[in-house]
């Protein structure tokens, strides 16, 4: 920061006036519109009334499925986010190492973040049909089964399977952020801490875990949004079926409001979802704060 | 350097290869598989166990055994009785005898047969005779002298006995799964006449292992109830193997504990990379199957049997190239406005201090926490009164906002990373701060900016669910909602569904592996430094 540039105090606020044009048209009125439609009576058709205050949020509360579809919304995020985390920062340690063949592995690991969802979801889905399923094909002809077994054989299950393509499409991201932050790390702590006698694990947590946890706190906090907020994967491979019980709220939200035509209820579910980020992003956030600024 | 502490070490290795090897062998050559054949089977109703029918029925089948027996077999009979109670409350009974035979078979016995297992067992074979001989030619007047001291020929020797050794390992699971392939599947299928080529070449080895060739035409029939087991004990044989496999590595290095991590190390690596490959392997063969095999009850090839390429021009003509040139549009035009909005923005987070930072920073991390769907019908309403419902133009700039919290979250981590020094120098020479900016900033931090961009490229062309709720035309789709008419509720064309799905796929992961590098250093810096 220094003080030549600021030779108008209006300056700044004119070079960020294109961006904050762009993102307050499309994506702050949009909020607002939510909030408002929220509180607003809403008919089938799409037609907007007057002012109905919590009603929407009742009739969201007690729609049949919100209960389930909370609950799922939980378990994905926890599972997805948590387990993602941990299989990425394993990964990130081993790919950190010198091997040959380093540069080919880490393009490979960055293959599931550059494709589309949808994509990965349909793919997924042909593996593991159980009919004509790739899965099956693979381990039948490799010998390992030998039977075809039916991958998806009750909802429960297929709710796994979303949940493991969910980390499988998270893990790189992860595993970039640590890597990023392993990098940053100098070696010579390492030989000292060598010195000092120190083993691998107390090398771990006294020197990595430190070290990349600004990584990681960026990664877990966009992990949660976009988790929270993944839409194609639920919607490609069950599409919630059946009857909501592998829904996540974002995938409910959309059938509430374009198949089901409910859009009161689903406004208010909207802005219960942003105010669960809202909240869970700020504990987060501070009490990632307030452990940096005790040490 | 000689010494009597590396002798004993050496020794006890080369026992321990030695003795691995023999034991494997001694494992190949105990009746690890158990055969069960059904050679004859009669089913007789309305008989009771032992009534005259019944022994009329036994006598018979008895007979049949002891005409197999006759020829050498060793032939069981097995009664299974079945009772019911009919509609008229009438116990009746139906009792199956077979003829079964057991053999039991040793893996060696499989050798020379010539099933593709046997040829695996071939080469195990030999790798560990190899191994065995490049071992005693590599230790051979060096037993005493310290691995660091080796001549680089003893050096090789050993290495290559090492090799062996672990090709050997690996083969192990190979032979297991191919004869489990073998005998458990392959038949089933060739009597399914669901293949055939080769099947009487295959049945002839099968009589030649099983009943040493007695069986000859009826052999079909005796493999109908064929049902095989191998013993646990076969699995003994991966320890045995890398028991001698770490001596070897023993033998070369002094210490095994180095080559172990190291082998861990690749082994994971591999393990990752192939799960990681596999659903674009899926994707691939299925985009050039025909649709008969995509559809395959019965998984019988893991390839194609035939390539089809015009899986590729059938699907030109239902869009896809449309759909493509939509995606370029959309994407494209999301990174050059996200860009023209996000560089002056990061510039001046990055570089100048104002009241207020904080809000906008607050204003911008705000803007990623909604998704797209949650704003979803905030965002049609806002379309509609726009005029921009179901126009790629719209799609653009939805794109380009809900990028601008990543892009200038990139970019300012760039651009803090760049000392200052040059600009001023530059501001002091006459230019402006928008001279500044263009001729001295964004020139050195190009490859960041690069970055940037094909960050903010990729997410807008891999972006599908704004896209599906704001594009109702046809041919105002991007591809990723595009390809989603190859799967409607009753029928999916999956051989034209990963076609389509592989030329989105193909360009942005050649996109994103040429900015891998600067992602390790790029991500998180924008959010750590400055």
């Amino acid at each position: 920061m220094y003080s030549p540039l600021n030779r108008n105090k209006w300056e700044p606020y004119i070079w960020l006036l294109p961006s904050i044009l762009l993102i307050a048209i499309f994506v702050i009125f949009p909020i607002i519109i939510v909030f408002k439609l929220s509180f607003s009576e809403i008919s089938k058709a799409g037609v907007i009334g007057g002012f109905v205050g919590f009603q929407n949020y009742k009739d969201a509360v007690q729609l049949p499925a919100f209960k389930t579809v909370m609950l799922n919304t939980f378990w994905w995020v926890i599972s997805v986010v948590g387990i993602s985390t941990v299989l990425g920062f394993i990964i990130a340690m081993v790919f950190n190492q010198k091997f040959h063949g380093r540069k080919i592995a880490r393009a490979i690991l960055v293959f599931p973040w550059a494709t589309s969802l949808v994509i990965q979801a349909s793919v997924w889905n042909y593996i593991i049909k159980y009919e004509y399923g790739s899965l099956n094909s693979v381990l039948l002809n490799l010998g390992i089964i030998k039977q075809a077994i039916n991958w998806r054989s009750s909802y429960q299950i297929e709710f796994i399977w979303e949940c493991g393509v969910g980390i499988f499409v998270t893990v790189p991201f992860v595993a970039f952020c640590v890597l990023s932050g392993l990098q940053s790390i100098d070696n010579s702590l390492y030989e000292a801490a060598t010195v000092d006698g120190a083993g691998f694990w107390s090398k771990l947590w006294r020197i990595t875990l430190p070290m990349v946890r600004p990584s990681l706190t960026v990664s877990t906090v966009l992990n949660i949004i976009y988790v929270f907020n993944s839409f194609p994967i639920v919607y490609t491979m069950t599409k919630g079926a059946p009857a909501n019980k592998t829904d996540t709220m974002i995938t409910y939200l959309y059938m509430l409001s374009f198949y089901e035509r409910k859009k009161g209820p689903a406004t208010a579910m909207s802005v219960i979802g942003f105010l669960i980020l809202c909240i869970c992003a700020g504990i987060y956030m501070i009490t990632v704060m307030r452990k940096e600024e005790e040490q | 350097m000689r010494d009597r502490e590396v002798l004993r070490a050496n020794r006890r290795a080369l026992i321990l290869v030695i003795l691995g090897v023999v034991l494997s062998m001694v494992l190949l050559s105990m009746p690890l598989y158990s055969f069960n054949a059904n050679v004859y089977t009669k089913k007789s109703p309305n008989t009771f166990v032992g009534d005259e029918k019944y022994q009329t029925v036994r006598a018979e089948v008895e007979a049949v055994a002891d005409e197999y027996r006759a020829q050498g077999f060793e032939a069981e009979i097995d009664e299974d009785v079945l009772e019911r109670v009919n509609s008229k409350g009438e116990t009746t009974s139906l009792i199956t005898f077979t003829v079964n035979e057991r053999i039991s078979k040793s893996p060696l016995s499989m050798l020379g047969i010539g099933f593709p297992s046997s040829r695996v067992l071939a080469a195990l074979l030999c790798l560990m005779a190899l191994a065995l001989v490049l071992t005693l030619a590599g230790i051979i007047g060096t037993l005493d002298l310290t691995q660091r001291y080796l001549s680089r020929r003893t050096a090789m020797l050993r290495n290559a006995a090492a090799v062996a050794l672990l090709l050997a390992l690996l083969l192990v699971p190979v032979f297991v799964l191919m004869n489990n392939y073998t005998f458990s599947r392959q038949i089933g299928l060739y009597n399914a006449d669901l293949l055939t080529d080769g099947k009487d070449a295959l049945f002839a080895k099968m009589d030649r292992l099983l009943f040493d060739g007695r069986m000859a035409d009826d052999i079909g029939k005796a493999l109908g109830g064929l049902t095989m087991q191998h013993s646990g004990m076969l699995w003994l044989l991966l320890p045995a193997i890398l028991v001698s496999l770490l001596s070897a590595a023993q033998l070369r290095y002094g210490s095994i504990q180095n080559s172990v991590l190291k082998a861990a190390l690749y082994f994971f690596v591999v393990v990752v990379c192939v799960v990681t490959l596999y659903p674009y392997y899926v994707m691939t063969i299925t985009a050039f199957r025909s649709n008969a095999e995509t559809l395959d009850m019965y998984f019988l090839h893991l390839f194609p049997t035939k390539w089809i390429w015009s899986n590729l021009s059938d699907i030109i003509h239902r869009g896809v190239p449309r759909y493509l040139f939509n995606s370029l549009l959309v994407a494209g035009g999301a990174t050059v406005l996200a860009m023209l909005c996000g560089i002056p923005a990061a510039y001046a987070m990055a570089r100048m201090k104002f009241k207020g930072k904080k809000v906008f920073l607050g204003f911008v991390i705000m803007s990623q926490m909604f998704s797209p769907v949650v704003l979803l019908i905030g965002i049609s309403q806002m379309m509609n009164t726009l005029h921009l419902n179901d126009s790629v133009l719209g799609l653009m700039l939805i794109n380009a906002a809900f990028n601008q919290a990543f892009a200038i979250w990139l970019l300012r981590g760039t651009f803090v990373s760049i000392s200052p020094e040059m600009e001023q120098a530059a501001l002091i020479d006459g230019c402006g701060t928008v001279g500044a900016l263009t001729k001295v900033l964004i020139p050195m931090a190009a490859p960041g900016i690069v970055t940037a961009l094909i960050f903010v490229f990729i997410n807008a062309w891999n972006e599908y669910t704004i896209a599906t709720v704001l594009i109702s035309t046809a041919s105002n789709r991007p591809i990723t909602v595009g390809i989603t008419q190859f799967s409607s509720f009753n029928m999916i064309e999956w051989q034209y569904l990963f076609a389509a799905s592989l030329l989105a796929t193909i360009p942005v992961v050649i996109l994103f592996m040429s900015i891998e590098k600067h992602l390790t250093s790029g991500l998180t810096s924008g959010g750590v430094k400055g």
